[in-house]
């Protein structure tokens, strides 16, 4: 388990230094100025000298491989540099943004589970009958139709027709609701999908008939006997494309104006605040690193097998 | 006395992919156990005696059926009875050892709360009078029972898993236990032991056996009855002493003979010597398969 985290952790840094060398290269190489951006910012005309000055100001005059290995440094001191545009600590302005996310991500996972669960366990249980052709038909539409006009299609038949939800903004939980469905909605379909072939072959085994012979309730053997094998390529999955999930919350932030990471780093990219984007990127590394090393962790938890195994090893 | 099971020109078919063919996997088949008895339904694969367990059990494939024949159980026309009434007789008034010790428990749940959860299911006990139990049979079948209680069904041997099966399957008393080949998987030490354990339970707990087998030489020294299948078809159904002395039919007397010499058997053999007569038998018994194969279906 230590040696585990352990090797996650140097995987860790070694991640985070080559995203943050790739994403510091990209936004030298993006069309656009900051200098500039700043300075129309204040809507005078500025001089050459102002420019200039600016310039140096932010660093911009040294060469590349200096801009990095100093911004680099003060990562390792926990300093990400201070916003171009708001001229506030960058670490402080993201960890205001992370509840905001981590709602938005919890309460799409929330949706998804809601949904991916009972449908991948009907799918599995009726086979080639009604609920599996429902389930497909829905996993077809979940990951056919973009969540931008899912949330679209939300706001107007829950808000703007029927009057029920707020469009925007948050506080409340009914706040959270359009929000985590659409977030929810678009991923719900592929993991019952995945859930409902993982149960078909886990019903398939011999431990299945095991238990039913012995007289165990069905819903007792499909949920307590057959469904932890079933989660295993879930989580795996899971762990690869929250990447993907937390991508996709920019879309959602963005649409109901949810203040989280995701909608900081767009204004940012549009101001070409550096220092905020190589922030976020950084950031979401930490996460992606992070999750997977849960989903290393609960493999142990799901299946004992793994848990031994590694024990002995160790 | 009543039989436990009566079987009764019982057809299993199995349904074609395309069209409405339906291939016949056995036919006619009849059987009676009574209690306390223990017939041995023996075969080589393919022969069908694992679809008649199924069908006792009322566990086939959702592919077959039940063609026509009756099943009675206790005297009860179970055929009739919805799958749901029908589940309610397995674990409590049918128990059950299956082939591959390897699934016989879940891999996820440990061994204690896989037989309270049986226990549970069938009778309303408390958790810890449900733990006694569990553990007052894990003792029965001569295994440490707080270790094994407490253990995944990986940490366990083969042998030891088959021992705890055999437990769960005895553990509420059932009136009959279905035993499909509970010692192909293990060695042949082991699978005799277990073999002995499950006579020896069965005297105590005074249950109808059905034991499958391929394995006439296994069968003949605990069973009451053998019924030899082929083909589909229950092609003997005698008494083991009878044969033992004069199998009537040309395939029992085949698969006899596909056993060591019988002198090895009544004399008291040690436990080395067994074990090579063992393997020399098992070549005999694939030349039968091979044989068999070839013949054409009925």
């Amino acid at each position: 388990m230590l040696r585990l985290i352990t090797a996650r952790l140097q995987q860790l840094v070694f991640v985070l230094f080559l995203l943050s060398a790739f994403t510091f290269l990209l936004m030298k190489l993006a069309p656009g100025d900051p200098v500039l951006t700043l300075l129309k910012i204040d809507q005078i005309a500025a001089t050459q000298a102002e420019e200039a000055a600016l310039r140096s100001q932010l660093g911009f005059d040294r060469p590349i491989h200096e801009q990095y290995a100093s911004w680099i440094w003060g990562v390792l001191h926990l300093d990400l540099g201070d916003s171009y545009l708001a001229k506030r600590p960058v670490l402080e302005m993201l960890l205001e943004r992370v509840p905001g996310t981590f709602q938005l991500a919890l309460g799409g996972i929330a949706v998804m589970m809601a949904i991916a669960v009972p449908l991948g366990l009907l799918a599995a249980k009726y086979p080639g009958r009604l609920p599996d052709h429902l389930s497909r038909l829905l996993a077809l539409i979940g990951s056919s139709v973009p969540s931008f006009w899912m949330g679209l299609l939300l706001i107007y038949a829950f808000s703007y027709k029927l009057n029920w939800l707020p469009t925007m903004g948050t506080g409340s939980f009914r706040h959270m609701i359009l929000p985590s469905l659409t977030l929810g909605l678009a991923i719900a379909a592929v993991y019952a999908r995945l859930l409902r072939a993982g149960l078909l072959d886990s019903l398939s085994q011999e431990y299945i008939r095991a238990a039913r012979a012995r007289g165990i309730a069905e819903w007792r053997v499909l949920t307590l006997h057959a469904l932890r094998a079933a989660l295993l390529p879930v989580v795996t999955v899971f762990g690869m494309s929250v990447g993907h999930l937390l991508a996709g919350t920019v879309v959602v932030e963005i649409l109901f104006s949810w203040p989280g990471l995701g909608s900081l780093a767009v204004e940012a990219i549009f101001a070409r605040d550096y220092p905020v984007i190589q922030g976020y990127v950084l950031l979401i590394g930490v996460f992606v690193v992070a999750v997977n090393l849960l989903v290393d962790l609960s493999y142990g938890w799901l299946d004992p097998r793994i848990r031994y195994e590694k024990g002995e090893a160790a | 006395m009543r039989p436990i099971v009566e079987v009764e020109a019982l057809c299993v078919q199995a349904l074609a992919k395309r069209g409405k063919d339906r291939i016949p996997l056995i036919q006619d088949v009849s059987f009676q156990i009574h209690p306390g008895e223990m017939l041995a339904l023996v075969g080589e694969s393919g022969s069908g005696k694992s679809v008649t367990a199924g069908a006792v059990l009322g566990l086939l494939p959702n592919a077959l059926h039940i063609g026509s024949g009756s099943l009675r159980f206790q005297g009860e026309d179970v055929l009739a009875w919805t799958e749901k009434k029908r589940r309610g007789l397995l674990g409590s008034q049918i128990g059950c050892v299956f082939q591959d010790y390897q699934g016989s428990f879940t891999p996820f749940r440990k061994i204690g709360k896989q037989l309270t959860e049986m226990i549970r299911t069938h009778h309303s006990l408390s958790k810890a009078t449900a733990k006694d139990l569990a553990l007052e049979w894990l003792d029965q079948v001569a295994l440490p029972a707080e270790r094994v209680y407490d253990s995944y069904p990986f940490q366990l041997s083969g042998g030891q898993r088959q021992r705890t099966a055999l437990a769960a399957a005895m553990m509420l008393r059932p009136a009959l236990v279905v035993a499909d080949e509970p010692t192909t998987a293990l060695d042949v030490l082991t699978g005799e032991r277990v073999l002995d354990l499950l006579a020896e339970l069965q005297m105590q707990v005074g249950c109808a056996v059905l034991l499958i087998s391929h394995d006439l030489r296994h069968v003949m020294k605990r069973a009451d009855t053998v019924a030899v299948m082929k083909d589909g078809r229950i092609v003997e159904c005698e008494a083991t002493e009878m044969i033992r002395r004069r199998a009537s039919h040309p395939y029992t007397q085949t698969l006899l003979h596909a056993r060591p010499l019988l002198t090895d058997l009544d004399a008291g053999l040690d436990w080395e010597n067994e074990e090579v007569v063992s393997s020399e038998r098992h070549e005999g018994v694939d030349g039968v398969e091979s044989l068999a194969d070839r013949e054409p279906a009925v």
